[in-house]
C-alpha cells in the first residue's frame, strides 16, 4: 500500500523476501510481537487438537484428502477445461492469467467496464499475491478489505501475517489505537465486542454502497461449475451477493473434480485451520442472478491465476506443493513461524507452506533464504491435512537452491541462486576425500595433527556456540590401538 | 494503455493448459488408488437431532423446539423481548399470518423488492429491517448446519443482512452428514444460483483470538425446530 507499484512483472514481495535476514532480526527483538504470536499459536494448536479427538477419523480423512487432491492434480488440465465449460454454461465468465499483472489488469478492466468505483473484497490470499489493492488504487479505484482481520491490516498499511488470521500480530490494544487514529468519532476502547461492532458499522455502510465485490475461492467444483467459499463473518456472502458485479480470483490448483470431493476437504480444512467442525458459512455459488431473482450479482467472473504454479506442477515431487488447501495448520505448529512471526518472511504466504510455495511465485533468487529457515523438525508435515511432505520439499528446494548451472532446462526459476563457490568447493573436496580411503586416511591424519590451527571463531556458528574441537587422534587410529592392546593382553 | 484482456486470457489459457498437459498426457486414470472415506457413525434419529441442536448451541445459536401452530406466537415473543417491531419475510412464508393475527402492531414486510441496481432498496434492507424469517431446505446433524436454498421468494440477502435471523427447520429434513445429504438429494444435477450452509450467527476471532458475534451477518440465529420430539 505504501510500496511503489512496479511496472515490470516482479512482485513487490520479491524485495521484502530478499531482506529476510534483516526482517528476522527486526521482528525477533520485538517482544510484544513475539507475545502476540506465541499466544495465537498456542490457541490455534489447542483448537485443532480438540477438533480431532478421534485419531482414526483424522488419519482416514487425511489419507482420503491427499488422494483426492492428487487425483485432481493428475487431471488438472482437463478439470480446468471442464470447470470453465460448466461455469460458462451457468453464466459465469472465466478468465485466465499467467502473471499477477495479467490478473490485475483483467480485474481492473472488468471493474472499468461496469464503471465501478467502490470495491469491497472478501478474504483472498491470491489477491494479496497479485497486490491487487495497489493496482486498483493506482487507477483511482478504492478497494476495501472487509474481513475484520484484513480490514485492520489495511488500516495499518500492512499485509496479512497469517493466511487465516491476518491480524494475528496485533493485540486488542494496538487495534484500539489504530481505530482511534483512523476512524472519526471512534471512542477508544479495548473491548473486543465494541471494536468488532465499530468495524461492522463502517463496513456495512460500504457493503451497502459498493458496486463491485471481489472474493477468493476455496474449492472450484468442475463437475457442477460451482465456486465454494468458507467463512465465519459473512463478509464473503456480502461481497458475493450485494454488489452488481462479483469477481472471484483463485489459483489454478483450487479446482476439484467432484461435488463429493467437497465434504471431506471442507471438514479437514475448517478443523485444521481453526478447530471448527464447520465454518459459520459455507457458500456455494453456481450462477449470477437469474431472471426474477431479487438479489445477487448481475455478472460473476472467475480469474484463474498461474503465477508459478505450473512450474511446481512440472516436477512430480514439487507438484505436491499444489495439494495445499490453505488451512494454515503448518504455520500454527511451526517453531520458526511462532518466533519470527508472519511478516519476517516477506512473502504473501508465510510459514512452512510459504517456504515451499513462494519460490515458485517469486523465484529462488528472491527466496533463497527461505528453504534453509527451518529446523526440519517435521511438525508441519505431521499436521498437514493433505499430507504434503513439507520437510522433504524443503530439502529438495535446498538442493535446487545450490545446484550448479547447467545446460538442461531449469526446474525452477532462479535455481542455483544460493550457490557459493567456497561452499561448493568445500563439498567437492569432502566428496573427493570420502571416495578414496588413502586420501581419507591422509587428510584425517593432517586434520588431527594440526588441529591447533583450527580457528576458535567460525562465523555465525560460534556466535552462540563454542567451536568444536578435533580429537588428537582419528577414530580409526584409536580403535586400532585398542585392538592391538587387547590382542597383546590375550597373549599374556 | 488498454490491453485486450480477452486476447490475453486466451493466450494465457493456451499456455497454461499446454504446460500442464505436457506433464500428465500419458496418465492412466484407471490405476488411481482407492480413496477410502470416513463413515460418520450411525445413530438413532433422536440422537442426530440432539447432535444437531448441541452443535448449533455450541455455536451460539438459539434453538427452540415447537410445533407449526406456535411459530407465530414464539416469534412474536422473541421479537417483543428484543423490542423489535418489524419482521421481513419471503412472499410465500406460511407463518407470517399467524403473527399478524395475534398482534397487528408488528409490521410484517415481504421481500418483494429487488436489490438489482437499486440503492434505495439496499439502504432500506441495511438500515430499516431489524429481523427476518426464512425457511430452510434441509439440515446436517454432524456439524449442526442448516441448508438455505434461496429462491425468488426468499432471496439470498434475506438471511444475511437483518441482524436477527429466524429460520424454520424441520427435523424430518435432517441428514447425518454433508456427504450423505449431497448423495441423497443428488445436488450434482440441481444446484441453484446459491446454496449456503449456516451453522450459527456471524462471528469472528480476528482480534486477539477473542470470539465476537455479529461480525457482518446476523448477530443472532434463532432456529425454530419442528418435529424435534423429546
Amino acid at each position: 500500500m505504501t510500496m511503489p507499484v512496479n511496472n515490470n512483472d516482479e512482485s513487490k514481495y520479491a524485495a521484502s523476501a530478499r531482506s529476510f535476514r534483516a526482517n528476522v532480526t527486526r521482528d525477533l527483538s520485538n517482544e510484544e510481537l513475539r507475545d502476540n504470536f506465541r499466544g495465537a499459536m498456542d490457541y490455534l494448536m489447542d483448537k485443532r487438537k480438540s477438533a480431532f479427538s478421534n485419531e482414526d477419523e483424522l488419519e482416514t480423512l487425511r489419507q482420503q484428502c491427499k488422494l483426492i487432491k492428487q487425483r485432481c492434480l493428475l487431471k488438472l488440465p482437463h478439470l480446468l477445461e471442464q470447470l470453465e465449460a460448466n461455469l460458462e454454461a451457468n453464466g459465469i465468465k472465466v478468465h485466465w492469467a499467467e502473471t499477477i499483472n495479467e490478473a490485475n489488469e483483467i480485474i481492473a478492466q472488468l471493474i472499468a467496464a461496469k464503471k465501478g468505483k467502490s470495491v469491497v473484497k472478501g478474504k483472498s490470499m491470491v489477491s494479496e499475491e497479485t497486490a491487487l489493492n495497489d493496482y486498483l488504487e493506482d487507477r483511482n479505484i478504492e478497494c476495501l478489505e472487509s474481513d475484520m482481520g484484513e480490514y485492520i491490516v489495511q488500516l495499518a498499511k500492512e499485509h496479512p501475517s497469517h493466511i487465516i488470521m491476518p491480524a494475528i500480530h496485533q493485540n486488542k490494544k494496538q487495534v484500539a489505537d489504530l481505530f482511534t487514529k483512523n476512524i472519526e468519532g471512534f471512542e477508544h476502547t479495548t473491548d473486543v465486542d465494541a471494536l468488532i461492532g465499530e468495524g461492522r458499522r463502517v463496513l456495512r455502510e460500504k457493503f451497502c454502497q459498493a458496486d463491485v465485490g471481489i472474493s477468493g475461492v476455496n474449492f472450484a467444483v468442475a463437475e457442477t461449475g460451482t465456486l465454494c467459499l468458507v467463512e465465519n463473518e459473512g463478509n464473503g456472502r456480502m461481497c458475493t451477493t450485494v454488489p452488481d458485479l462479483h469477481i472471484a480470483i483463485t489459483g489454478i490448483e483450487k479446482v476439484v473434480e467432484l461435488l463429493d470431493d467437497v465434504p471431506p476437504l471442507l471438514s479437514l480444512l475448517t478443523r485444521s485451520a481453526t478447530g471448527q467442525i464447520i465454518s459459520t458459512y459455507f457458500n456455494m455459488i453456481s450462477s449470477p442472478r437469474k431472471e426474477g431473482e431479487k438479489d445477487g450479482p448481475e455478472e460473476v467472473h472467475l480469474v484463474l491465476l498461474d503465477n508459478g504454479r505450473s512450474q511446481a506442477f512440472a516436477d512430480e515431487e514439487l507438484r505436491q506443493t499444489l495439494q495445499c488447501i490453505r488451512c494454515g495448520a503448518c504455520m500454527n505448529h511451526c517453531p520458526v513461524y511462532t518466533r519470527i512471526g508472519g511478516h519476517a518472511y516477506g512473502t504473501v504466504y508465510p510459514g512452512p507452506i510459504g517456504k515451499i510455495v513462494s519460490p515458485h511465485m517469486l523465484g529462488l533468487e528472491a527466496t533463497t533464504n527461505l528453504p534453509t529457515a527451518s529446523s526440519l523438525c517435521g511438525a508441519c508435515g505431521d499436521v498437514c491435512p493433505v499430507k504434503i511432505p513439507i520437510p522433504k520439499l524443503l530439502v529438495r528446494l535446498r538442493t535446487e537452491n545450490v545446484k550448479a548451472k547447467s545446460s538442461v532446462p531449469e526446474v525452477m526459476k532462479g535455481e542455483g541462486s544460493g550457490r557459493k563457490s567456497v561452499e561448493a568447493t568445500i563439498w567437492k573436496g569432502w566428496s573427493l576425500i570420502h571416495k578414496s580411503p588413502a586420501i581419507y586416511k591422509l587428510s584425517m591424519w593432517f586434520a588431527t595433527r594440526f588441529r591447533g590451527l583450527m580457528p576458535s571463531k567460525l562465523g555465525v556458528w560460534t556466535s552462540v556456540r563454542t567451536a568444536p574441537k578435533l580429537a588428537p587422534k582419528t577414530l580409526h587410529e584409536r580403535v586400532k590401538a585398542r585392538n592391538s592392546n587387547t590382542t597383546h593382553n590375550n597373549h599374556n | 494503455m488498454s490491453v485486450n484482456i480477452q486476447q490475453h486470457s486466451n493466450k494465457a489459457k493456451n499456455n497454461i493448459l499446454a504446460k500442464l498437459k505436457k506433464q500428465v498426457s500419458g496418465a492412466d486414470y484407471s490405476k488411481l488408488p482407492t480413496e477410502q472415506g470416513y463413515q460418520y457413525p450411525e445413530f438413532s434419529n433422536q440422537e442426530y437431532i440432539d447432535q444437531f441442536i448441541s452443535h448449533l448451541e455450541a455455536n451460539h445459536a438459539q434453538v427452540i423446539k415447537l410445533d407449526e401452530h406456535s411459530i407465530g406466537e414464539v416469534v412474536l415473543n422473541e421479537l417483543k423481548d428484543r423490542g423489535i417491531s418489524t419482521l421481513l419475510a419471503g412472499k410465500d412464508n406460511p407463518y407470517t399470518s399467524q403473527i399478524s393475527d395475534i398482534d397487528s402492531t408488528i409490521a410484517v414486510e415481504f421481500f418483494d423488492f429487488s436489490l438489482a441496481s437499486n440503492q434505495q432498496n439496499k439502504d432500506k434492507l441495511f438500515n430499516d429491517i431489524p429481523a427476518s424469517i426464512t425457511s430452510s431446505h434441509s439440515a446436517i446433524a454432524a456439524t449442526g448446519s442448516i441448508v438455505l436454498w434461496p429462491t425468488v421468494n426468499e432471496p439470498r440477502t434475506l438471511s444475511l443482512i437483518p441482524p436477527v435471523h429466524f429460520v424454520v427447520v424441520d427435523a424430518k429434513t435432517l441428514y447425518k452428514d454433508f456427504a450423505s445429504l449431497i448423495t441423497a438429494q443428488q445436488w450434482q444435477s440441481n444446484l441453484p444460483t446459491n446454496v449456503v450452509l449456516v451453522s450459527g450467527p456471524s462471528k469472528t476471532a480476528d482480534i486477539q483470538q477473542t470470539l465476537a458475534y455479529g461480525a457482518h451477518g446476523p448477530k443472532e440465529l434463532i432456529v425454530l425446530l419442528l418435529n424435534g420430539k423429546d
